[in-house]
Protein backbone atom coordinates (compact mmCIF):
# COMPACT_ATOMS: atom_id res chain seq x y z
CA UNK A 1 0.00 0.00 0.00
CA UNK A 2 1.30 3.48 -0.89
CA UNK A 3 2.60 5.58 2.02
CA UNK A 4 -0.01 8.32 1.59
CA UNK A 5 -2.84 5.76 1.66
CA UNK A 6 -1.41 4.21 4.84
CA UNK A 7 -1.12 7.64 6.47
CA UNK A 8 -4.68 8.49 5.45
CA UNK A 9 -5.99 5.19 6.83
CA UNK A 10 -4.37 5.72 10.23
CA UNK A 11 -5.68 9.29 10.49
CA UNK A 12 -9.23 8.32 9.60
CA UNK A 13 -9.33 5.36 11.97
CA UNK A 14 -7.88 7.43 14.80
CA UNK A 15 -10.51 10.08 14.11
CA UNK A 16 -13.22 7.48 14.65
CA UNK A 17 -14.36 6.99 11.02
CA UNK A 18 -16.04 3.61 10.67
CA UNK A 19 -13.56 0.99 9.32
CA UNK A 20 -15.89 -0.06 6.49
CA UNK A 21 -16.02 3.54 5.19
CA UNK A 22 -12.24 3.85 5.54
CA UNK A 23 -11.70 0.59 3.65
CA UNK A 24 -13.99 1.59 0.81
CA UNK A 25 -12.61 5.15 0.64
CA UNK A 26 -9.07 3.80 0.26
CA UNK A 27 -10.14 1.35 -2.44
CA UNK A 28 -11.90 4.12 -4.35
CA UNK A 29 -8.98 6.52 -4.03
CA UNK A 30 -6.51 3.88 -5.17
CA UNK A 31 -8.62 3.12 -8.25
CA UNK A 32 -9.12 6.83 -8.94
CA UNK A 33 -5.38 7.41 -8.67
CA UNK A 34 -4.77 4.60 -11.19
CA UNK A 35 -7.29 6.19 -13.58
CA UNK A 36 -5.71 9.63 -13.25
CA UNK A 37 -2.22 8.21 -13.74
CA UNK A 38 -3.37 6.46 -16.93
CA UNK A 39 -4.95 9.71 -18.10
CA UNK A 40 -1.71 11.64 -17.52
CA UNK A 41 0.30 8.93 -19.29
CA UNK A 42 -2.03 9.14 -22.28
CA UNK A 43 -1.27 12.86 -22.32
CA UNK A 44 2.41 11.98 -22.84
CA UNK A 45 3.82 12.17 -19.31
CA UNK A 46 6.42 9.74 -18.03
CA UNK A 47 5.14 7.21 -15.45
CA UNK A 48 6.76 8.85 -12.39
CA UNK A 49 5.60 12.31 -13.44
CA UNK A 50 2.12 10.98 -14.24
CA UNK A 51 1.84 9.41 -10.79
CA UNK A 52 2.87 12.62 -9.04
CA UNK A 53 0.46 14.73 -11.10
CA UNK A 54 -2.34 12.26 -10.48
CA UNK A 55 -1.71 12.46 -6.76
CA UNK A 56 -1.78 16.25 -6.86
CA UNK A 57 -5.13 16.15 -8.67
CA UNK A 58 -6.54 13.71 -6.17
CA UNK A 59 -5.79 16.04 -3.26
CA UNK A 60 -3.51 16.35 -0.26
CA UNK A 61 -3.81 13.81 2.53
CA UNK A 62 -4.89 16.66 4.85
CA UNK A 63 -7.82 17.58 2.58
CA UNK A 64 -8.78 13.96 1.90
CA UNK A 65 -8.82 13.23 5.63
CA UNK A 66 -10.61 16.45 6.62
CA UNK A 67 -13.52 16.01 4.19
CA UNK A 68 -14.16 12.52 5.52
CA UNK A 69 -13.75 13.51 9.17
CA UNK A 70 -16.15 16.44 8.76
CA UNK A 71 -19.01 14.00 8.25
CA UNK A 72 -20.19 12.76 11.64
CA UNK A 73 -22.55 10.26 10.02
CA UNK A 74 -19.53 8.28 8.75
CA UNK A 75 -18.01 7.92 12.19
CA UNK A 76 -18.27 4.92 14.45
CA UNK A 77 -17.04 6.74 17.55
CA UNK A 78 -15.51 10.09 18.51
CA UNK A 79 -11.81 10.54 17.89
CA UNK A 80 -9.71 7.73 19.31
CA UNK A 81 -7.94 10.06 21.72
CA UNK A 82 -11.02 11.84 23.04
CA UNK A 83 -12.46 11.41 26.50
CA UNK A 84 -15.90 10.72 25.03
CA UNK A 85 -14.48 7.83 23.06
CA UNK A 86 -12.58 6.46 26.06
CA UNK A 87 -15.71 6.58 28.21
CA UNK A 88 -17.74 4.93 25.47
CA UNK A 89 -15.22 2.11 25.05
CA UNK A 90 -14.98 1.38 28.77
CA UNK A 91 -18.79 1.53 29.02
CA UNK A 92 -19.16 -0.84 26.10
CA UNK A 93 -16.75 -3.26 27.77
CA UNK A 94 -18.63 -3.35 31.04
CA UNK A 95 -21.98 -3.40 29.27
CA UNK A 96 -21.08 -6.34 27.09
CA UNK A 97 -20.08 -8.40 30.16
CA UNK A 98 -23.35 -7.68 31.91
CA UNK A 99 -25.33 -8.32 28.74
CA UNK A 100 -23.68 -11.72 28.31
CA UNK A 101 -24.56 -12.67 31.87
CA UNK A 102 -28.13 -11.48 31.46
CA UNK A 103 -28.51 -13.31 28.16
CA UNK A 104 -27.20 -16.54 29.72
CA UNK A 105 -29.62 -16.14 32.58
CA UNK A 106 -32.61 -15.52 30.32
CA UNK A 107 -31.76 -18.45 28.03
CA UNK A 108 -31.10 -20.68 31.03
CA UNK A 109 -34.43 -19.78 32.60
CA UNK A 110 -36.20 -20.59 29.37
CA UNK A 111 -34.51 -23.99 29.18
CA UNK A 112 -35.28 -25.09 32.74
CA UNK A 113 -38.76 -23.57 32.90
CA UNK A 114 -40.04 -24.13 29.39
CA UNK A 115 -41.09 -27.16 27.46
CA UNK A 116 -37.52 -28.51 27.58
CA UNK A 117 -37.81 -28.98 31.34
CA UNK A 118 -39.56 -32.34 31.14
CA UNK A 119 -37.07 -33.60 28.58
CA UNK A 120 -34.21 -32.52 30.84
CA UNK A 121 -35.77 -34.41 33.77
CA UNK A 122 -36.10 -37.59 31.80
CA UNK A 123 -32.50 -37.41 30.53
CA UNK A 124 -30.28 -36.47 33.48
CA UNK A 125 -27.05 -36.93 31.48
CA UNK A 126 -28.18 -34.27 28.99
CA UNK A 127 -29.03 -31.96 31.88
CA UNK A 128 -25.66 -32.48 33.57
CA UNK A 129 -23.83 -31.94 30.32
CA UNK A 130 -25.73 -28.72 29.60
CA UNK A 131 -25.05 -27.31 33.06
CA UNK A 132 -21.37 -28.23 32.88
CA UNK A 133 -21.18 -26.42 29.56
CA UNK A 134 -22.99 -23.44 31.10
CA UNK A 135 -20.43 -23.24 33.89
CA UNK A 136 -17.58 -23.50 31.37
CA UNK A 137 -19.12 -20.54 29.56
CA UNK A 138 -18.38 -18.45 32.64
CA UNK A 139 -14.69 -18.84 31.89
CA UNK A 140 -14.61 -18.57 28.11
CA UNK A 141 -17.39 -15.97 27.71
CA UNK A 142 -15.42 -13.14 29.42
CA UNK A 143 -12.38 -14.07 27.36
CA UNK A 144 -14.30 -13.99 24.09
CA UNK A 145 -16.05 -10.75 25.09
CA UNK A 146 -12.77 -9.11 26.09
CA UNK A 147 -10.91 -10.25 22.99
CA UNK A 148 -13.78 -9.13 20.78
CA UNK A 149 -13.71 -5.65 22.29
CA UNK A 150 -9.92 -5.50 22.02
CA UNK A 151 -10.14 -6.43 18.35
CA UNK A 152 -12.58 -3.56 17.82
CA UNK A 153 -10.35 -1.17 19.80
CA UNK A 154 -7.32 -2.17 17.73
CA UNK A 155 -9.27 -1.77 14.46
CA UNK A 156 -10.35 1.70 15.56
CA UNK A 157 -6.78 2.56 16.68
CA UNK A 158 -7.88 3.47 20.22
CA UNK A 159 -4.85 5.30 21.63
CA UNK A 160 -5.93 5.72 25.25
CA UNK A 161 -4.79 2.71 27.29
CA UNK A 162 -6.90 3.28 30.40
CA UNK A 163 -10.31 2.38 28.92
CA UNK A 164 -8.88 -0.92 27.72
CA UNK A 165 -7.27 -1.67 31.10
CA UNK A 166 -10.40 -0.61 32.98
CA UNK A 167 -12.67 -2.52 30.61
CA UNK A 168 -10.52 -5.66 30.86
CA UNK A 169 -10.61 -5.37 34.65
CA UNK A 170 -14.40 -5.10 34.67
CA UNK A 171 -14.76 -8.07 32.32
CA UNK A 172 -12.32 -10.10 34.45
CA UNK A 173 -14.15 -9.24 37.68
CA UNK A 174 -17.55 -10.04 36.19
CA UNK A 175 -16.23 -13.32 34.84
CA UNK A 176 -14.47 -14.29 38.06
CA UNK A 177 -17.21 -13.37 40.52
CA UNK A 178 -20.13 -14.67 38.49
CA UNK A 179 -21.79 -17.70 40.01
CA UNK A 180 -24.47 -19.68 38.25
CA UNK A 181 -27.21 -20.70 40.62
CA UNK A 182 -29.06 -23.60 38.99
CA UNK A 183 -32.16 -25.29 40.30
CA UNK A 184 -33.08 -27.90 37.72
CA UNK A 185 -36.57 -29.39 37.68
CA UNK A 186 -36.61 -32.55 39.79
CA UNK A 187 -39.89 -34.05 38.67
CA UNK A 188 -41.65 -33.84 35.31
CA UNK A 189 -44.12 -30.94 35.19
CA UNK A 190 -42.07 -28.91 37.65
CA UNK A 191 -40.00 -25.95 36.57
CA UNK A 192 -36.44 -25.06 37.53
CA UNK A 193 -34.63 -21.80 37.88
CA UNK A 194 -31.35 -20.27 36.77
CA UNK A 195 -29.77 -17.14 38.17
CA UNK A 196 -26.38 -15.46 38.01
CA UNK A 197 -24.86 -13.76 41.01
CA UNK A 198 -21.96 -11.37 40.58
CA UNK A 199 -20.40 -11.59 44.02
CA UNK A 200 -18.09 -14.24 45.43
CA UNK A 201 -18.77 -16.14 48.59
CA UNK A 202 -16.21 -15.38 51.28
CA UNK A 203 -14.86 -18.91 51.11
CA UNK A 204 -14.39 -18.57 47.34
CA UNK A 205 -12.58 -15.23 47.55
CA UNK A 206 -9.00 -16.49 46.90
CA UNK A 207 -10.28 -18.67 44.08
CA UNK A 208 -12.20 -15.74 42.52
CA UNK A 209 -9.22 -13.38 42.89
CA UNK A 210 -6.94 -15.86 41.13
CA UNK A 211 -9.47 -16.34 38.36
CA UNK A 212 -9.91 -12.57 37.99
CA UNK A 213 -6.16 -12.09 37.68
CA UNK A 214 -5.91 -14.87 35.11
CA UNK A 215 -8.80 -13.45 33.07
CA UNK A 216 -7.39 -9.92 33.28
CA UNK A 217 -3.98 -11.02 32.02
CA UNK A 218 -5.47 -13.14 29.24
CA UNK A 219 -7.83 -10.36 28.11
CA UNK A 220 -5.45 -7.38 28.33
CA UNK A 221 -2.25 -9.10 27.18
CA UNK A 222 -3.03 -9.20 23.42
CA UNK A 223 -3.85 -5.47 23.48
CA UNK A 224 -0.68 -4.57 25.37
CA UNK A 225 1.42 -6.67 22.96
CA UNK A 226 -0.27 -4.97 20.00
CA UNK A 227 0.39 -1.50 21.50
CA UNK A 228 4.02 -2.38 22.19
CA UNK A 229 4.57 -3.70 18.66
CA UNK A 230 2.79 -0.79 16.94
CA UNK A 231 4.40 1.97 19.02
CA UNK A 232 7.07 3.94 17.14
CA UNK A 233 10.63 2.91 18.00
CA UNK B 1 -47.80 47.94 11.03
CA UNK B 2 -44.60 46.05 11.15
CA UNK B 3 -44.69 42.82 9.18
CA UNK B 4 -44.07 39.71 11.26
CA UNK B 5 -40.60 38.38 10.51
CA UNK B 6 -40.43 34.64 10.05
CA UNK B 7 -37.08 33.00 10.65
CA UNK B 8 -35.45 31.90 7.40
CA UNK B 9 -32.60 29.56 6.78
CA UNK B 10 -29.44 31.40 5.85
CA UNK B 11 -27.01 30.45 3.07
CA UNK B 12 -23.72 30.38 4.99
CA UNK B 13 -21.84 29.06 2.03
CA UNK B 14 -23.09 29.38 -1.52
CA UNK B 15 -21.22 26.28 -2.59
CA UNK B 16 -22.72 24.23 0.19
CA UNK B 17 -24.68 21.35 -1.29
CA UNK B 18 -23.45 21.93 -4.87
CA UNK B 19 -21.46 18.68 -5.16
CA UNK B 20 -24.43 16.81 -3.69
CA UNK B 21 -26.83 18.38 -6.17
CA UNK B 22 -24.58 17.72 -9.16
CA UNK B 23 -23.87 14.14 -8.12
CA UNK B 24 -27.55 13.32 -7.65
CA UNK B 25 -28.40 14.89 -11.01
CA UNK B 26 -25.68 12.96 -12.85
CA UNK B 27 -26.51 9.67 -11.21
CA UNK B 28 -30.17 10.03 -12.05
CA UNK B 29 -29.22 9.53 -15.71
CA UNK B 30 -26.88 6.58 -15.23
CA UNK B 31 -24.95 4.72 -12.58
CA UNK B 32 -21.33 5.80 -12.32
CA UNK B 33 -18.20 5.34 -10.25
CA UNK B 34 -16.20 8.14 -8.64
CA UNK B 35 -13.77 8.88 -11.47
CA UNK B 36 -16.61 9.01 -14.01
CA UNK B 37 -18.59 11.37 -11.79
CA UNK B 38 -15.71 13.84 -11.50
CA UNK B 39 -15.12 13.71 -15.27
CA UNK B 40 -18.82 14.24 -15.96
CA UNK B 41 -19.02 17.24 -13.62
CA UNK B 42 -16.04 18.82 -15.36
CA UNK B 43 -17.49 18.22 -18.82
CA UNK B 44 -21.06 19.28 -18.10
CA UNK B 45 -20.07 22.47 -16.31
CA UNK B 46 -17.37 23.34 -18.85
CA UNK B 47 -14.84 23.10 -16.01
CA UNK B 48 -16.51 26.05 -14.23
CA UNK B 49 -17.20 23.84 -11.25
CA UNK B 50 -14.20 21.77 -10.25
CA UNK B 51 -14.73 19.50 -7.29
CA UNK B 52 -11.67 18.05 -5.55
CA UNK B 53 -11.20 14.68 -7.21
CA UNK B 54 -10.76 12.77 -3.97
CA UNK B 55 -13.29 14.64 -1.89
CA UNK B 56 -16.20 13.41 -3.99
CA UNK B 57 -16.16 10.10 -2.09
CA UNK B 58 -17.15 11.36 1.36
CA UNK B 59 -20.17 12.99 -0.33
CA UNK B 60 -21.04 9.69 -2.02
CA UNK B 61 -20.68 7.74 1.25
CA UNK B 62 -22.81 10.25 3.14
CA UNK B 63 -25.52 10.21 0.46
CA UNK B 64 -25.57 6.43 0.53
CA UNK B 65 -25.81 6.42 4.30
CA UNK B 66 -28.73 8.84 4.05
CA UNK B 67 -30.45 6.39 1.69
CA UNK B 68 -30.21 8.72 -1.33
CA UNK B 69 -27.80 6.44 -3.20
CA UNK B 70 -27.10 2.74 -3.44
CA UNK B 71 -23.80 1.19 -4.42
CA UNK B 72 -22.64 -2.05 -5.95
CA UNK B 73 -19.20 -3.41 -6.63
CA UNK B 74 -18.42 -4.49 -10.18
CA UNK B 75 -15.25 -5.87 -11.65
CA UNK B 76 -14.62 -4.29 -15.05
CA UNK B 77 -11.50 -5.33 -17.03
CA UNK B 78 -9.93 -6.66 -13.85
CA UNK B 79 -10.57 -3.40 -11.95
CA UNK B 80 -12.80 -3.24 -8.90
CA UNK B 81 -15.32 -0.43 -9.39
CA UNK B 82 -17.95 0.80 -6.97
CA UNK B 83 -20.91 2.06 -8.94
CA UNK B 84 -23.48 4.42 -7.41
CA UNK B 85 -27.09 4.95 -8.46
CA UNK B 86 -29.98 7.06 -7.16
CA UNK B 87 -32.74 5.65 -4.98
CA UNK B 88 -36.33 6.93 -4.73
CA UNK B 89 -35.32 8.94 -1.69
CA UNK B 90 -32.42 10.36 -3.68
CA UNK B 91 -34.78 11.47 -6.46
CA UNK B 92 -36.94 13.31 -3.93
CA UNK B 93 -33.87 14.94 -2.42
CA UNK B 94 -32.70 15.97 -5.88
CA UNK B 95 -36.08 17.61 -6.58
CA UNK B 96 -35.89 19.55 -3.29
CA UNK B 97 -32.30 20.65 -3.84
CA UNK B 98 -32.95 21.62 -7.46
CA UNK B 99 -35.95 23.76 -6.44
CA UNK B 100 -33.89 25.42 -3.74
CA UNK B 101 -31.03 26.19 -6.11
CA UNK B 102 -33.30 27.40 -8.90
CA UNK B 103 -34.89 29.82 -6.47
CA UNK B 104 -31.52 30.99 -5.15
CA UNK B 105 -30.04 31.37 -8.63
CA UNK B 106 -33.14 33.32 -9.74
CA UNK B 107 -32.79 35.68 -6.80
CA UNK B 108 -29.11 36.29 -7.53
CA UNK B 109 -29.78 36.79 -11.24
CA UNK B 110 -32.48 39.39 -10.53
CA UNK B 111 -30.26 41.18 -8.05
CA UNK B 112 -27.49 41.34 -10.61
CA UNK B 113 -29.98 42.65 -13.20
CA UNK B 114 -30.92 45.47 -10.80
CA UNK B 115 -34.46 44.34 -9.99
CA UNK B 116 -36.03 42.93 -6.84
CA UNK B 117 -36.67 39.31 -6.16
CA UNK B 118 -40.16 38.55 -7.43
CA UNK B 119 -40.14 41.17 -10.23
CA UNK B 120 -40.73 39.96 -13.76
CA UNK B 121 -37.57 40.31 -15.79
CA UNK B 122 -37.87 40.32 -19.57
Amino acid sequence: MATWLRELRERLLQAGVAPRHVRRYLTELREHWTDLTAEEERAGRKPAEAEALALARLGKVDDLARTMMERPELRLVDGAGSMGSARRWSGAWAGSGVECGAADSVVGRHVVSGRFADALCSAPWVRDRLFRRGQGALLHRPLLTGWGMILLAARQRVQAVWPVILGSLVVALLGATGNVDVRPPSIPGDSGDVGIQFYPLLSQLPDSAGRALLLFVLVALPYLVWRWRSSPA
Amino acid sequence: MAQAMTPRETNPNFMNGVPELLILRLLEDAEMYGYEIVQAIRERTDAVIMVGEGVVYPVLHALERAGALRSRRKTVSGRSRIYYSVTMRGSRRLADLAAEWTSLAGAIQKTLAGGRYGDVVA
